[in-house]
């Protein structure tokens, strides 16, 4: 299985605060990987450099071997990355098919059919020309990963995408996850424990900006540190 | 040798120009995020409050330090509770509206006016400098630029109402929840902005003709200091007014007063170009 | 579908135009009308960049007075209109296209845009005005500082100096122009380019996470902002004279007033908004019991309070939701 993307070293600091600190991984071709850790444990800011938003202050970015530490965001996403965001970030002035006709696309009638088989695997084909702004909460991020996944990026990196979620949409939503990792890798950085619960084969625990420990799901779920990082307590 | 103190002099002085007709904008917009296009109006009102009530007979400095100030506070008060509070957060309406202000303003105060330029003559005279003359008025504004800012800083910093003040324009529900009424804040701070934009008014009378226009003259320098001056309201409007103030005066006189206002106007954007967030957005960010 | 009826409307006004006003308009107000409708275009320019790409451009005056500048020069100089068109249509937009790889490219927004391109007509302005004097010559053209270049030679057909339009000959060529320019901007629109640009100012992160440089999509349509601006110039030269005032914060400022009176989103509007706010210029400036500047500016007063997203929208809301169906 080749290596998509792989972080060596990577560092982000704010000023005196180091969010992110030496944090090195690889996302294998196909995988499901969930990056979970307490507030504050440097998840978010280590998701914004791997999108490009954030340029890391040490340490680098690998895609299948090419050094892409510099990029900007569109240029990562024409890699064949596809990013979700923690609030959605969407055309509310457009209807769904609109916005995801969007996607980078070689004519018209292919961006159509793209939107909407999107729409289709998403189950969300019926909002098709509902304008965006006027849609619930939970369709619009389902929107979002439509947007995301039609152009069939090699990888999905999803921020949260569970939150402002009900308890029943979570479950589809994990459900949906593994559905799309049948075809995409797929890289999330999640929160609710039910949610990575359901999906989490690999599982990478990041504290204080650093990799606690990277283990199947179940290995890590079992291990004390791992709760005691979640509870507060210091662990060395 | 004189002719260096006489250059020196001339830099400071028009530094602490571009700082007294900017401190009021920088009020208002640094801690309100709103910006008024009528500041310059503000300001010419404030100066002919000044050339009014010297002209009946009111003493010199009262009608320059004294009046102007009130009477632009007051009628910032009522600009404020009339207009400016219902458009707060809409950014591009308060725009809008205050543009209209300001042509409301210009042409109000031709009517009842005229169109002519009045004026006071400076005080102080001119003392010489070796060979040269320095206008005596320019000290003082230069005096009176650092007075505003040091009284501006300790109102800021050391006085209760300050405190509420910053702690509102960061964080207004807060502030509420504290028992602020940030209504009343707002007001205050708006019409504290006008006074300033006023006393700038009265202060440039001496110096500068007084018609209904002459806001627009400054109403675009003292913006784009502002704004290239970043967040940190009092410390970044003293920063660029300083770069700015320095480039243009050194560039006038290199060359003329067109390439002067040019300079700075190219240094702006430089600076912007350079800092995107301003000065202060990248420097001295905690700075007041 | 709706665009091309759009743009059939408007070609079709354009013509109507063209065709009937100069048959019943006295010359003077012919005149004015070829003004108007300069202004209107140079409205055209900031109501697509702005409306559509969310840029606010404080100074897209900047654009309109190199246009007028540049023809007014090349004319005197060539002798002949022909090739000072086109140049002048080339330098605003270059210079658009330099400006905005400055500002786009530098990653700069918002408020910070605003005042360096209100900084740059204002650089404009100043230099314009202090162009007295005979060494202030470019060929055989002074540039006359405040005053303006005099004697600006009108448009003349193609090759022919000596056959110089007349007055309402071009009126009819601005009109044209206008409706020309409108359908052009529409049809940018409905191509991907202008999609893109439109989802940018709708959400300028997802754009780029599409995969899109937001920075290429937004130079490239200020750059068209410039050409249309600068195109009004040429129209501006040809029935005023060329003067630092077309630098001027004032024409700065109002450019920005007509687009927000007729409503930003719509290229409709802005040029509505700039006649009605010209026509009501005109004629505040006949009143003699009030000042004009009181007028309209008690009136942009009430029209934020009462009308705040502009005429347009607001009428086209009310419309639209007697039809039952959200729409701009």
């Amino acid at each position: 299985m080749s290596v998509l993307l792989a972080t060596e070293g990577l560092q982000m600091r704010f000023g005196g605060v180091v969010a992110v600190d030496g944090v090195s991984l690889a996302i294998n071709e196909g995988e499901l990987r969930c990056l979970i850790g307490p507030n504050g444990a440097g998840k978010s800011t280590f998701f914004k450099c791997l999108t490009g938003q954030y340029k890391p202050t040490a340490g680098r970015i690998f895609w299948r071997g090419r050094d892409i530490t510099s990029l900007d965001p569109f240029a990562i996403a024409r890699l064949g990355v596809g990013i979700k965001t923690q609030v959605p970030s969407l055309f509310d002035g457009l209807t769904a098919l609109e916005g995801i006709c969007l996607c980078r696309h070689s004519s018209e009638a292919e961006a159509r059919r793209r939107a909407m088989r999107a729409l289709e695997r998403l189950g969300i084909a019926a909002l098709a020309n509902r304008r965006v702004g006027l849609l619930a909460h939970g369709q619009r991020q389902l929107v979002e990963l439509a947007m995301v996944v039609a152009p069939e990026p090699d990888l999905i990196i999803l921020d949260e995408p569970t939150a402002g979620m009900s308890a029943e949409e979570t479950s589809r939503a994990a459900d949906l996850i593994r559905e799309l990792n049948q075809q995409h890798a797929i890289v999330v950085v999640e929160h609710d424990m039910q949610f990575i619960r359901a999906i989490a084969r690999t599982v990478t625990v990041f504290h204080q900006g650093r990799v606690l420990m990277e283990d199947s799901a179940a290995t890590v779920f079992a291990d004390p540190r791992v709760r005691d990082v979640y509870l507060g307590k210091a662990v060395a | 040798m004189d002719y260096a103190v006489v250059v020196a002099l001339q830099i400071v002085s028009g530094v602490a120009t571009l700082v007294i007709v900017s401190l009021g904008l920088a009020v208002v917009f640094g801690m309100m995020r709103v910006i008024n296009l009528a500041h310059g109006e503000f300001l010419m009102l404030g100066g002919y409050t000044a050339i009014l009530s010297y002209g009946h007979g009111i003493n010199l400095w009262l009608s320059i330090l004294l009046l102007p100030p009130i009477a632009v506070g007051l009628i910032g008060a009522v600009v404020e509770r009339l207009l400016i509070r219902r458009l707060y957060g809409r950014m591009i309406d308060t725009m809008l509206a205050t543009w209209g202000l300001s042509l409301a303003f210009i042409g109000g105060v031709t009517m009842l006016f005229g169109n002519s330029v009045t004026g006071i003559s400076a005080p102080f005279g001119s003392f010489a400098v070796g060979r040269f003359h320095v206008a005596g008025y320019d000290l003082f504004l230069v005096a009176a630029s650092v007075v505003m800012s040091l009284v501006i800083w300790v109102v800021l910093k050391f006085t209760p109402a300050g405190l509420i003040a910053r702690g509102t324009m960061q964080n207004a529900e807060m502030a509420a929840a504290l028992g602020v009424a940030p209504d009343r804040v707002y007001a205050m701070t708006f019409a504290a902005g006008a006074a300033l934009s006023g006393l700038a008014g009265g202060l440039i009378a001496p110096v500068s003709g007084v018609l209904p226009t002459m806001g627009t003259a400054y109403i675009a320098k003292a913006f784009i200091t502002v704004i290239t001056g970043g967040a940190a309201m009092l410390t970044g409007t003293l920063v660029a007014s300083g770069l700015l103030g320095t480039v243009s005066t050194v560039f006038t006189f290199l060359t003329t007063p067109v390439f002067g206002e040019v300079a700075l106007l190219a240094v702006a954007i430089l600076l912007l170009r350079l800092l995107p967030r301003g000065i202060t957005g990248r420097f001295l960010r905690r700075a007041l | 579908m709706k665009t091309v009826i759009q743009i059939a409307v408007a070609l079709a006004a354009a013509l109507l135009g063209a065709w009937l006003l100069p048959r019943y308009l006295e010359l003077f107000t012919l005149i004015n009308a070829t003004v108007f409708v300069s202004m209107g275009l140079l409205a055209l320019s900031l109501g697509l960049i702005w409306g559509f790409g969310g840029i606010l451009c404080f100074g897209q005056t900047a654009f309109f007075g190199i246009g007028g500048y540049t023809y007014a020069v090349a004319a005197i100089n060539f002798g002949d209109t022909t090739l000072a068109v086109p140049l002048a249509l080339l330098l605003s937009t270059a210079v658009a296209a330099a400006l905005g790889y400055l500002m786009f490219f530098g990653r700069i927004s918002d408020v910070y845009m605003g005042v360096i391109t209100l900084t740059t007509t204002l650089i404009l302005f100043k230099f314009a005005n202090s162009t007295a004097g005979d060494e202030w010559n470019i060929g055989s053209a002074p540039l006359g500082g405040f005053n303006g270049i005099p004697g600006t030679p009108p448009l003349n057909f193609p090759f022919d100096p000596a056959d110089q339009l007349a007055p309402d000959q071009v009126f009819v060529v601005a009109v044209i122009c206008l409706g020309v320019c409108y359908a052009l901007a529409k049809l940018i629109l409905r191509t991907r380019f202008g999609r893109v640009a439109v989802a940018i100012k709708e959400n300028e992160l997802r754009a780029e996470l599409l995969g899109y440089d937001v920075r290429l999509h937004k130079l490239g349509l200020f750059a068209f902002g410039g050409f249309l601006a600068g195109l009004a110039g040429v129209l501006f030269a040809n029935c005023v004279f060329v003067s630092p005032t077309m630098f001027s914060l004032s024409y700065a400022g109002q450019v920005i007033i007509w687009v927000l009176v007729g409503g930003i989103g719509t290229l409709v509007g802005p040029v509505i908004g700039c006649m009605l706010i010209q026509a009501l210029t005109t004629y505040a400036g006949t009143l003699s019991s009030i000042d004009p500047n009181l007028l309209l500016g008690v009136l942009f007063m009430l029209s934020v309070v009462a009308v705040p997203k502009g005429l347009l929208p607001t009428a086209s809301n009310l419309l639209a939701r007697l039809r039952g169906r959200g729409d701009a």
